[in-house]
């Protein structure tokens, strides 16, 4: 069935963009580069689903400047390497703005190419501070970074007077830049650390982890990394009779670590960004998703949407399709988005992103801590 | 006190999952053992079995089967005699038709096996990480409260006792049975074995069988252990449990025991005592300083070089 | 029909069914919080049915499949033509190769960005490949943990002009300088291990470099890898649309032309071209040297080999040295042209598929591993519609090109004469 949906979606998208070689003149093509299949494709369906609809829907209320928008899609498996070669790609087909890449590894080496080609790029996921970090005009996204992440996670835990902290980390891009980033508030606060440490993804046995977590007696863990780990973590740590509570960023927060740690992910503390799909003036959208029948209250649906939204909305006020032109329009004024009302600085950050703290539940609900 | 609680705490998790990772070595030190080669799709076999004990235990508990103990056996069955079709069937199609060819031959015809099962797997199950229940829970805890508690679960329990009769049967079936008989003496000399009338193919594809048979066991036990499963979970296991055959003498059963329980062990103590970030390390590590030093593993027997 | 054929065959059918049905049949599915099951649709289950029957039927009259498929082979062997002179053949075969890299040279200029891009990946692996020849195909040395020298060419570049400012021209040499004497150093404690037994070992080691820059936080830069590294320069000219470094001239300004792109993507392919053309040439230079003879003694016949007074190390090191060697070079290219490098591009997958061109190719034939090299880079992406499916595909290519055509693409042709046929 997942096949079926994606290789119509692939012939689609492809017989479109065919077209859109034909008459490009009176259309305005977006790429979406993301993973498609790989290890973190689900996360890739949220990007895929939010950028298609905004384009659909930009498209019924009569498009951009009276262009129509045309979605490109691209593969990239979440791998540098074929990253690099979608990027050329992408260069090669016209396509001038982008919504994407997911993984930080791969938007940065893609960042690079887009940057010299004069391509604008919006990256819906990438988290990574190191992405805007190196001066590059036309580089933005529409999520908040990983540095903005921790401090709100290690405010919180420091709030609440810890004992001991226990900082874990699955040694990847994401995971670690959050954890360091926890770490770095946490010490400032004063909060003894008892621990920072570094796991290996896809491993499957944290027994001894447990046993050390145990030992080092903590009462907060904080994980920086995905869910499957963190999932296993927790189903280990209940096995093992460690009682801690753990904390994670936006990306252990979604319904599979639930089918991972069952009761165990009961208590479990995330930051996320704020559920734009809870949102009282997004419910007509998310209506559309719904009868669409896709569920967009994944963290990447509606970033992705709002990227789209802001290209079209940049072209609009620029009176342009050049991406210069577009990204000086964005930097000069204030959009409202599903994710609220956007606003860059020079860097092409967010002004604002605001991650809340939420408490999960082991029916996989979450409600709001103040 | 506390300091012996902890150090036997992560012997115990040390243990647990270095017997696992024996039942997986059999699989690769048995074919080894017999047709000398690196069987590198039997983590995917392990894989798949884990795969069809869940698919079990999900389509019983959809059916409303609540008795442990049939839920159990029902999965254990049917991934026994799924994984071992797929050893027997993945020796017939990837190794058969290359057997007696330049060594490099298998060993590329079985790394392409490995990325094809994985694949296939990933393909009909989807790539994210399912949930496996754990069906058997709690267990015994030692020290006083308020201090470190050492805990040693049921399901470890079960890992134990499960592992130590499958190779005592095995060693059993090896040394007294006529089958066993046959496996021996193909694995002494492949030709002379034929020439007596053994049916050497029959030996080789049983070889398979028993070695996926293995795996699924410990697929089901790890699942539950672990608590879920992925596609690419058995490449990683696999892996491990070829360097633990290697450790102990490749060939020999009670070796790929010994080498398993040492891996375990010094992976766990790695993570225990020094960072988990270098288990992995320090366990291709120990592989290379044994190798370098003992090159036919602990418990292997020297080979004699024939001119 | 023997009836014991009949028997195999249900087997066969019956074991097809076992081995998909549970795993194709039934689909696993987080519905919310709970793992679900639900049965395929009916294309499925028909297509495990079809399956089965189809290797029930096979099975059942494999011997006369197999008899007309061994007597089409045998017509095609018949017309066995008499071999060309050897020396014609040679001189037809550079011609050819000539050709090719000439063709290869102005090909870029018509081609769109994206297929060169593609190109230049395509002539790294060419690279790699050559090099993992060396120690596979000649000397008989089974390398799973090519892909470590591989990073130690990528890092040292990065690192060096990260931190020194090193540029690329001078860094190639150094990053393949660097990747042989590690080949060195790990070559010689584990070279005297037997073949699997080597295998086994260097896979080790290519997972410890892997794990160590994963971990090596404050010099690798860990899982965040290494950015912003300079591309190549030709003659201190650079190719971006502004200098980033001091003293240097852009391109398109010293020359008036607009700046585009392409130059850019062109010239990193013309450079890899240059490499990959280099490492040709050197390994076929050794191959015809003593060192090169000693390879293939040393791989035929060790025993042998060492009676006539080859040392065994000497060799034996020499043919992990060089592969080393390129190996470096081609990393070094490789983080010229990703700009940014990690960890994840060097795992155990990348040293299978360098292994897989060479074996593919034929192994120790130069041509085979070219051909390889392009049909595993680009087939992938002629097949982006099934990308799905492509690394299945991968997989079972590599298993029936075991089975049927072992000996490679372009099987290795030593030199030699012919006797003539006596009437």
């Amino acid at each position: 069935m997942r096949t079926s949906v994606k290789k119509l979606a692939t012939a689609v998208s492809t017989s479109i963009a065919l077209m859109g070689a034909g008459h490009a003149a009176a259309e305005i093509q977006i790429g979406i580069a993301g993973p498609m299949t790989g290890p973190v494709a689900q996360y890739g369906d949220m990007q895929f689903s939010g950028a298609r609809m905004a384009i659909q829907q930009i498209n019924a209320n009569g498009g951009v400047m009276g262009e129509e928008l045309v979605g490109v899609e691209y593969d990239d498996v979440c791998d540098p390497k074929q990253a690099v070669t979608v990027a050329n790609n992408l260069v090669n087909d016209g396509v001038r703005f982008v919504v994407g890449h997911l993984c930080s590894s791969s938007t940065q080496p893609a960042s690079d190419i887009y940057e010299d080609e004069g391509i604008l790029m919006v990256t819906p996921a990438s988290t990574s501070p190191e992405i805007t970090e190196r001066g590059y005009e036309l580089v933005f996204r529409t999520i908040g970074l990983d540095s903005m992440q921790g401090p709100v996670a290690g405010n919180y835990i420091a709030s609440l007077n810890p004992e001991r902290v226990a900082i874990v980390h699955d040694k990847q891009q994401y995971g670690e830049g959050i954890a360091t980033a926890v770490r770095d508030t946490l010490k400032d606060k004063g909060v003894e650390i008892a621990m920072f440490e570094g796991i290996t993804a896809g491993d499957k046995d944290f027994s001894s982890l447990v046993t050390k977590l145990k030992q080092a007696d903590v009462d907060y863990v904080y994980y920086g990394g995905y869910h499957p780990e963190l999932g296993l973590i927790l189903r280990q740590a209940r096995q093992g009779d460690l009682d801690a509570v753990f904390m994670g960023p936006e990306g252990v927060g979604n319904k599979d670590i639930n089918t991972i740690a069952g009761e165990a992910a009961e208590g479990l503390l995330v930051t996320l960004p704020p559920s734009f799909d809870q949102k009282a003036e997004n419910q007509k959208l998310v209506k559309a998703f719904e009868s669409k029948g896709e569920d967009p209250s994944g963290p990447f649906v509606l970033t992705s949407y709002a990227a789209v939204q802001l290209i079209a909305d940049g072209i609009a006020k620029a009176e342009s399709t050049d991406p210069f032109d577009v990204a000086a329009a964005l930097r000069g004024g204030a959009y409202e988005t599903p994710i609220g009302t956007v606003e860059y600085d020079k860097a092409g950050d967010m002004k604002s992103f605001e991650f809340v703290v939420y408490e999960w539940h082991s029916d996989g609900s979450k409600t709001p801590v103040n | 006190m506390q300091d012996l609680l902890y150090f036997s705490q992560q012997l115990i998790n040390g243990l647990t999952i270095g017997s696992t990772y024996a039942l997986i070595a059999i699989g690769y030190t048995m074919v080894y053992g017999i047709i000398g080669m690196i069987n590198f799709a039997h983590g995917e076999i392990y894989m798949i079995g884990a795969y069809t004990a869940l698919i079990a235990i999900t389509g019983l508990a959809s059916l409303g089967v609540v008795w442990l103990p049939l839920i159990l056996i029902v999965a254990l069955v049917c991934a026994m005699i799924v994984s071992s079709s797929m050893g027997w069937a993945v020796e017939r199609v990837a190794y058969r038709p290359v057997r007696g060819r330049h060594r490099l031959i298998p060993l590329i015809s079985a790394i392409g096996m490995s990325i094809f099962l994985q694949n296939y797997v990933h393909l009909a199950q989807g790539s994210r990480n399912i949930g496996f229940p754990a069906l058997i829970e709690g267990g015994f805890t030692f020290g006083s409260d308020g201090a470190f508690q050492m805990s040693l679960s049921y399901m470890q329990i079960t890992i134990f006792i499960t592992t130590l009769i499958c190779m005592t049967a095995l060693s059993l079936f090896i040394a007294r049975s006529r089958t066993g008989r046959a496996c021996r003496a193909v694995s002494q000399d492949l030709g002379m074995a034929n020439l007596l009338g053994i049916d050497t193919n029959r030996i080789i594809s049983a070889t398979f069988v028993i070695g996926a048979a293995l795996a699924a066991v410990a697929g089901l036990l790890l699942g539950m252990y672990y608590g879920s499963v992925d596609p690419l979970f058995g490449f990683i296991a696999g892996l491990k449990a070829f360097t633990a055959a290697v450790l102990g003498g490749i060939g020999s059963i009670p070796g790929a025991m010994l080498g398993g329980l040492i891996l375990g062990v010094s992976e766990s103590m790695t993570s225990g005592y020094l960072s988990g970030e270098y288990k992995d390390v320090v366990s291709f590590g120990l592989l290379i300083l044994i190798l370098l030093f003992k090159p036919t593993g602990l418990l292997g027997k020297p080979e004699v070089e024939k001119i | 029909m023997a009836a014991h054929n009949f028997k195999h065959a249900l087997f066969c059918a019956f074991i097809t069914l076992l081995i998909s049905y549970p795993i194709l049949g039934f689909n696993l599915e987080a519905q919310g919080i709970n793992i679900t099951i639900t049965g395929a649709d009916t294309t499925t289950i028909l297509g495990v049915l079809l399956a089965a029957v189809v290797v029930f039927l096979f099975q059942l009259f494999r011997d006369q499949i197999m008899g007309r498929v061994g007597d089409l082979t045998s017509l095609t062997a018949g017309k066995h033509k008499e071999p060309m002179a050897e020396n014609r053949r040679a001189k037809i075969e550079s011609w050819v190769l000539t050709g090719i890299v000439i063709l290869a040279l102005f090909w870029p200029f018509f081609m769109s960005r994206g297929a060169v891009d593609l190109a230049t990946l395509v002539l790294i692996y060419i690279m790699l490949a050559l090099g993992l020849n060396v120690v596979v195909g000649l000397a008989g040395l089974l390398d799973l943990g090519y892909v470590a020298f591989y990073a130690v060419g990528a890092y040292t570049f990065a690192l060096l002009s990260q931190y020194l400012g090193v540029s690329f021209w001078f860094a190639l040499p150094i990053g393949a300088l660097l990747a042989a004497t590690f080949g060195l150093v790990l070559g010689f404690p584990v070279l005297r291990l037997r073949g699997d037994y080597l295998a086994i070992v260097t896979l080790g080691f290519g997972e410890i470099i892997r794990i160590l820059l994963n971990n090596w936080t404050n010099l690798t830069g860990g899982p965040n890898g290494i950015g912003g590294i300079p591309d190549p320069t030709l003659f201190g000219m650079e190719f971006g649309r502004r200098v980033k470094e001091e003293g240097n001239t852009s391109f398109h300004e010293t020359f008036g032309i607009a700046y585009s792109g392409e130059h850019k993507v062109i010239f990193l392919y013309l450079i890899a071209l240059v490499l990959a053309v280099f490492t040709a040439l050197v390994i076929r230079r050794f191959m015809r040297m003593p060192v090169g003879r000693a390879w293939e003694a040393l791989r035929e016949d060790e025993i042998a080999a060492r009676s006539l007074g080859l040392s065994r190390t000497a060799v034996k090191l020499s043919a992990f040295t060089i592969g080393a060697f390129f190996a470096g070079f081609a990393g070094t290219v490789f983080a010229s042209k990703q700009g940014f490098i990690s960890p994840e591009s060097f795992v155990f997958l990348e040293s299978a598929i360098i292994l897989a061109i060479v074996v593919l190719g034929g192994m120790g034939s130069q041509i085979g591993v070219v051909l390889a090299a392009i049909a595993v880079t680009i087939l992938p992406e002629l097949a982006r519609e099934f990308s799905e499916y492509r690394m299945l595909i991968f997989g079972a290519a590599m298993v029936l090109m075991m089975v049927w055509r072992p000996q490679g693409l372009m099987p290795m042709r030593r030199i030699h004469i012919e006797l003539k046929k006596q009437e």
